[in-house]
């Protein structure tokens, strides 16, 4: 047991390194951040999708489609940002 | 589609006459074309097409569409054979992204022809051993890269002169023919405010000059011409950007509407698929314009460089287009440099073929503008040479003196020269002055013409009318400004009188006489206060603060430091009159623009006829398919193929511009809404049924 | 048939006719010069000033006027909000109608504050005569005034005047302009016939049965009616509108109901024309949209006329469509009547818009998706030089200039503006709701079937036309029912009519308004560039077929899809017999 005393700060040290990098990264980098959290979010929503078609569609299928209203959605806010503010595009 | 060969004919067939000293960026057009397939590829970037709204939704679109190839029943099951709507699916992804790849094309192309642009200006710029001059006076060698604004340097015959500057010491002859294209060398010496100012990339052919060094690495005007051709640092203009928002409108409209017509095609049950609303969304979009913008704000800069200026940003060349008011300098924009004589005024009985034989007998020594062209019109006047002119020596001019002459075999002395020092030299010689000498004198002087007195020993014959000598082909050039609603004035030194009869010659609409420097800052402010923007050409340090107030501020190269710092162009082969082809080129871009724009809109007429009834066909409206496609397939395929096709069909439009023609804004938009806006309703309708007749599938 | 075409000629040309001297006489109003009605209105005004403490001759900034509009426009809604919902205690309620469903309230409130008047009730068995005639009387006065200040204030903008203070044009656009004409006009409906009382419902025998008695609603009808028809409102005062005999009783009163209705939105492109000083431009716009209206209604007459084929076929004979029609105004007047509420966003019926023709479905839903064809209560004129601003944007480019419109350059805001507040708020109030509404279940039997459906009674194509028509007529703030759709309580597809409804409403009135205004303040602000043979000249019967060209590619083709699949496909389907 001692001696892995010394092991697993170093190792929780390294984690929370690792972490602390993975998240300033995330915080520069933007864009996957909101990749993963659009599809944290499209798993509530496919969900609900496939509850609305009533069983007409497979699950995989409504987990796309409510995935693609999904990306017409961030295609228009996009579109908003760049007429509001076209110069940095 | 367009070669290097094209455009370089296309260069010289613009304007003949200026053909000979546009040669000088030669620009390497080969390998143009395989370089932009490659960048046409490498812009896929979504990093890069982010930048571009129109196209980026064209590049998620095609995502989406490749994913349906992969599994057609991907976002719900369809109806069609999946083998068959696996292979439509197909086919739309790829023209989606053959779309994408001609959009990034035509950038690419634009920008390839500024590099090479860039490179043959860059070309002059290499990197040279520069001796600098260090402050305890040692000479230390260095990189003329490595040069800062304040250094001095000392060039000697035979050198590069390694960078922008301005000379303080020295008097040399430099080769400029490397950025001018003008063979002659140029004299160079401090303190004469025009001729202190060099160029780094000339070429110092005699004696030596101590230069001061007046931009940092970098930052000298070529650099930022190539900066700026290159597209590296192509910052959006003001009315691109408006343009951009309109375009960003359309396609979020367009969005909204092919998002929301799913449900509504499915109540009235004529369901579509996903990969034929994205070919709808991809047809409504103004992907022509949307993918020809960047390119023709390329080429209008492109354009500016050809002509041998050099911008120092895309704002001034757009800015161009929209001056209302030119103002130039009467001497070297509107008259040529020197006087040609016009008339000759005889006095006290003489005849004017008398004066012309002694005017001529005068002159024939005279090699100046001057003295050639009093040759040329005595001898119209049917004088002629009645002595040996090996005999004959000639009396140069000299400041001094202020007359010239010959003094003939026969011993007489004839001169010309201003009308006060004739007389004096008649006195001399004990002749006499004539009563009519004076009345000639002023008459001369306020038609605006110089007078030269022509005497022979003590007898004043008569006196020669010099006279402002309008450039060849202005007058119509400033009509063509006044139809295109642009107003000109010049400002000149002369009096009120003089400056009259060169400005009715010359056709300017108004005219500064007495000006002095202030005079031309005022009028500028005076123009801009009613809301008109100005352009003016300037090369004198005392030219830089109107320069700088100008809205488009034209330094000639061979003008001052100081003037080329506050101009927002510069122009290399130091040609005023170029103003006028500016506003043109300007006027041009912003034409381009507008009629891309037209057109690419115009387009939506046909494409929603083509696609609109076959794919809805469920719904019974096919008798709307009044282009009788064949299906529904043919229908969105041939639309696509059209919208993709259009792109590189216009490319060479977009880098040439649209023709321009100086005619009144109504004629203009009458002629270019029939060809861009008519037209663009009329030939997608031909164009998609010709594609759909064309296609091999039902 | 011929008789007909002579009855819209006629009254078209009464229209033209009143332009000069309305458009001109509201010209000197709102540029402060003097009318014939000052030496009444001065000291009534002055008073008035002094009571609300509006410093008339303070300017505001384009801002200013917003938040004056907003505000103001909140109050107001606040008040009627009160009195609807207190209506069970307040005077002159003789049939003791209780509060309505708070849903209902809501989006009366909405929409009558933005001078919709869509109704999702019966007015007669919803609302009492207090909850009318001050409740939503005053609306029908201060929602037309609003949109009025803010056209005006358009207007002065883009002439490079300062924008006006709006409290000054509210009170004004009242006294000065709605006032006078309807005094004449409850004058004249009175004397058509139109009843103008508090008294409870007439208890009448039956004439078949003299045993049974009959209860006839009336009540104070005639100066709401003149107010709905002149401030655009369309709210009437009855379920039927402006096909209840008591609020139009007779061709005549419907001749004054029609031309009181476009007279103030044409009139005011002519008041544009004085204001500009340029009188040409404001005829040739005027030609422009009185062509697209012609052109309507003579599609919409004629459909009408040739009536409906599946019907002709069991007649035997052609007949008119007379389905939903009031026989005292026949084909002619109704399919006048239908164009010019639709086009002038007033949202007033005097035929059932449901029964027309597909044509008439197309024509009604066109108005309403351009909304310049004459258009809304002052904001019509501002959107229609919106479209022009739009125009010169797109066409100025090619003659080589940065456009400009009245000497001012159209840059990014002006864009993002007139882009914004033109092509996007439409299709984003009018097909979002539309496609969600056509999303949600329907109900199995079509109408009647418990629990959440969305209360579309027609299948197909009919259906989508009733829906993208509510849709339209809310965000257009047109005011006007197709019909067939279940949107009044109780049943239970009210609240998502009423509550989505009220979404495409306030989209569709405020977001335009401050970027009408926003638009306004930047065009004033700028330098004018003085004319030249280089400026692209906008008073052109060239440019002004341009902006006719924009209008139809830029606002129609948004819809042509909708259109397709509703109007056109029901023609298609008709054309064929199926139907």
């Amino acid at each position: 047991m001692k001696r892995f005393d010394v092991r697993p700060p170093v190792l929780t040290a390294q984690i929370a390194e690792d972490m602390t990098e993975i998240w300033s990264e995330w915080r520069r980098q933007k864009l996957p951040l909101y990749l993963f959290l659009g599809l944290c979010f499209n798993l509530v929503l496919a969900p609900a999708v496939f509850a609305a078609t009533g069983g007409e569609m497979s699950r995989s299928q409504t987990y796309w489609l409510s995935a693609l209203g999904l990306v017409t959605i961030a295609l228009a806010i996009y579109l908003f940002f760049v007429m509001f503010v076209p110069e940095k595009f | 589609m367009q070669t290097p060969q094209d455009s370089d004919s296309l260069q010289s067939s613009r304007s003949g006459k200026r053909d000979s000293r546009r040669h000088t960026p030669k620009a390497n057009m080969s390998g143009l074309y395989q370089r932009a397939i490659r960048e046409a590829f490498i812009k896929l970037d979504p990093r890069t097409e982010v930048k571009n709204p129109v196209m980026f939704v064209v590049w998620v679109g095609t995502i989406v569409t490749f994913l349906v190839t992969l599994d057609p029943n991907l976002f719900g099951t369809v109806q069609a054979d999946p083998g068959q709507q696996r292979l439509l699916n197909g086919l739309i992804t790829f023209i989606l992204f053959f779309t994408l790849v001609f959009a990034n094309f035509a950038e690419a192309v634009a920008e390839g022809r500024g590099k090479a642009q860039a490179d043959a200006l860059r070309s002059t710029r290499s990197d040279t051993i520069a001796h600098k001059l260090l402050p305890d006076g040692s000479i230390q060698e260095v990189s003329s890269t490595e040069l800062q604004r304040g250094d001095q340097v000392k060039v000697v015959a035979g050198d590069m002169i390694p960078a922008d500057g301005e000379v303080i010491k020295g008097i040399a002859s430099v080769d400029e023919s490397a950025i001018t294209g003008e063979s002659a060398p140029v004299l160079k010496q401090p303190g004469t405010d025009i001729m202190s100012s060099v160029t780094g990339g000339t070429r110092i052919l005699s004696d030596e000059l101590i230069l001061k060094v007046a931009s940092d690495p970098g930052q000298g005007f070529i650099d930022r011409m190539i900066a700026l051709v290159e597209g590296a640092e192509r910052v959006k203009t003001p009315n691109e950007i408006a343009l951009t928002v309109l375009l960003t409108v359309l396609t979020l409209v367009f969005l909204i509407v092919v998002a929301t017509v799913s449900p509504l095609a499915n109540y009235v049950q004529a369901p579509t698929t996903i990969a034929i609303l994205i070919s709808l969304l991809v047809a409504l979009i103004p992907t022509t314009i949307g993918g020809l913008l960047s390119a023709i704000g390329i080429a209008g800069m492109d354009r500016v460089a050809q002509f041998n200026v050099i911008a120092t940003s895309g704002r001034a060349v757009e800015a161009c287009g929209d001056i209302s008011t030119l103002v130039l300098d009467k001497t070297g924009t509107i008259t040529l440099g020197n006087r040609l004589a016009d008339e000759f005024i005889p006095v006290d009985g003489h005849t004017v073929e008398e004066v012309a034989q002694i005017a001529l007998a005068a002159s024939v020594f005279d090699e100046t503008p001057e003295g050639k062209s009093i040759v040329i019109l005595a001898e119209r006047n049917s004088a002629n040479i009645n002595f040996n002119t090996d005999d004959a020596s000639g009396v140069e001019f000299t400041a001094r003196t202020r007359m010239s002459g010959t003094d003939l075999p026969n011993g007489k002395e004839v001169r010309k020269g201003a009308v006060d020092a004739v007389k004096g030299f008649v006195r001399s010689r004990g002749g006499t002055i004539p009563v009519q000498l004076d009345a000639a004198y002023e008459r001369v002087s306020r038609l605006g013409g110089t007078p030269l007195a022509v005497c022979q020993d003590g007898e004043i014959y008569g006196v020669i009318y010099l006279k402002d000598i309008v450039k060849a082909g202005l007058r119509e050039r400033f009509d063509q400004l006044r139809r295109m609603g642009v107003k000109t004035i010049m400002l000149t030194g002369d009096n009120r009188i003089t400056a009259s009869v060169i400005a009715e010659e010359a056709g300017v609409d108004d005219f500064i006489a007495e000006a002095t420097p202030e005079d031309k800052i005022d009028v500028i402010r005076r123009e801009q206060a009613e809301g008109k923007l100005v352009a003016m050409t300037g090369d004198g340090t005392n030219d830089a603060p109107a320069l700088a107030q100008a809205n488009v501020g034209v330094a000639m190269n061979s003008g001052t430091q100081a003037a080329k710092e506050a101009a927002n162009m510069v122009d290399l082969d130091s040609d005023p009159t170029k103003l006028i082809d500016l506003v043109t080129i300007g006027k041009q871009l912003l034409i381009t623009r507008g009629a891309l724009t037209t057109f690419s809109i115009a387009n939506d007429i046909a494409k929603y006829f083509a696609i609109i009834p076959t794919i809805f066909a469920a719904a019974g409206i096919g008798s709307l398919n009044i282009m009788g496609l064949k299906s529904p397939q043919s229908a969105i395929i041939s639309a696509l193929i059209y919208n993709a096709l259009i792109i590189p069909a216009l490319i060479p439009l977009a880098l040439k511009g649209v023709q321009f023609r100086p005619l009144t804004a109504d004629q203009l938009l009458r002629r270019n809404i029939l060809i861009y806006g008519v037209g663009g309703v009329i030939a997608p309708f031909i164009a998609i049924k010709i594609i759909d007749v064309l296609l091999p599938f039902s | 048939m011929f008789q007909g075409w002579i009855q819209i000629a006629l009254t078209l040309l009464i229209v033209v006719a009143i332009t000069p001297f309305l458009g001109g006489y509201m010209a000197r109003v709102y540029l402060g010069e003097r009318t014939l009605l000052d030496p009444v209105l001065n000291p009534v005004e002055r008073i008035l000033f002094k009571l609300s403490g509006v410093q008339t001759r303070e300017n505001m900034t384009g801002w200013q006027y917003i938040k004056a509009v907003l505000y103001s426009n909140l109050v107001m809604a606040l008040l009627l909000t009160f009195i609807l919902f207190s209506q069970g205690w307040l005077p002159f309620n003789p049939t003791a109608l209780s509060e309505p469903t708070w849903d209902t309230v809501l989006h009366t409130v909405i929409s009558f504050i933005t001078n919709t008047d869509q109704q999702h009730y019966s007015g007669e068995t919803t609302y009492g005569y207090f909850a009318q005639f001050a409740g939503l009387g005053y609306m029908l006065f201060v929602s037309a005034a609003t949109g009025l200040a803010v056209g005006i204030a358009f207007i002065r903008g883009l002439t490079g005047r300062p924008l006006g203070n709006f409290y000054v044009d509210l009170t004004q656009s009242i006294t000065r302009i709605l006032l006078p004409i309807g005094i004449i006009g409850t004058i004249l409906f009175i004397a058509g016939g139109v009843p103008e009382t508090l008294t409870g419902p007439a208890i009448v025998p039956t004439l078949e049965n003299p045993a049974i008695s009959q209860a006839i609603a009336r009540g104070p009808v005639a100066h709401f009616e003149i107010l709905k028809q002149i401030g655009e409102n369309g709210g009437g005062f009855f379920a039927v509108n402006s096909a209840h005999p008591f609020e139009n009783p007779s061709p005549f009163t419907n001749l004054i109901q029609t031309v009181g209705m476009v007279m103030i939105p044409s009139s005011f492109i002519y008041t544009y024309g004085v204001i500009a000083n340029n009188r040409k431009q404001a005829w040739l716009v005027y030609g422009m949209v009185l062509t697209i209206s012609i052109v309507f209604i003579i599609f919409n007459g004629i459909s009408e006329y040739n009536g409906n084929p599946a019907v002709n076929a069991l007649l035997g004979g052609q007949v008119p469509n007379l389905e939903g029609k009031e026989v005292r105004f026949g084909w002619a007047q109704s399919a006048l009547f239908s164009v010019i509420t639709t086009g002038t966003m007033t949202g007033a019926v005097n035929s059932f818009h449901d029964s027309f023709m597909p044509t008439g479905g197309f024509v009604m839903m066109s108005n309403m998706f351009l909304q310049i064809i004459w258009g809304g209560q002052g904001t019509g004129t501002a959107y229609l030089f919106a479209y022009l601003i739009l125009a010169v944007f797109v066409t100025g480019l090619m003659v080589g200039r940065t456009p400009e419109f009245l000497g001012r350059k159209i840059e990014k805001r002006e864009v993002v503006l007139a882009g914004f507040l033109i092509l996007l708020v439409h299709p984003i109030a009018i097909l979002i709701p539309g496609a969600i509404a056509m999303s949600l279940p329907s109900a199995p039997d079509g109408v009647t079937a418990q629990g959440f459906y969305n209360g579309i009674t027609n299948p197909s194509f009919h259906g989508l036309t009733q829906v993208l028509y509510e849709y339209a007529s809310a965000a257009a703030n047109n005011g006007s029912g197709f019909g067939g759709l279940l949107t009044s309580q109780p049943a239970p597809s009210a609240l998502w009519w009423n509550l989505s409804a009220s979404f495409s409403l306030l989209a569709g009135r405020y977001v335009p308004i401050v970027a009408l205004l926003l638009l306004a303040d930047s065009m004033s602000r700028k330098q004018p560039v003085p004319m030249t043979s280089g400026t692209l000249r906008t008073d052109t019967g060239l440019f002004t077929g341009i902006t006719a060209g924009v209008i139809l590619i830029m606002g129609a083709l948004t819809f042509f899809p909708v259109l397709a699949l509703g109007p056109i496909a029901e023609a298609f389907q008709i054309a064929k017999g199926i139907g």
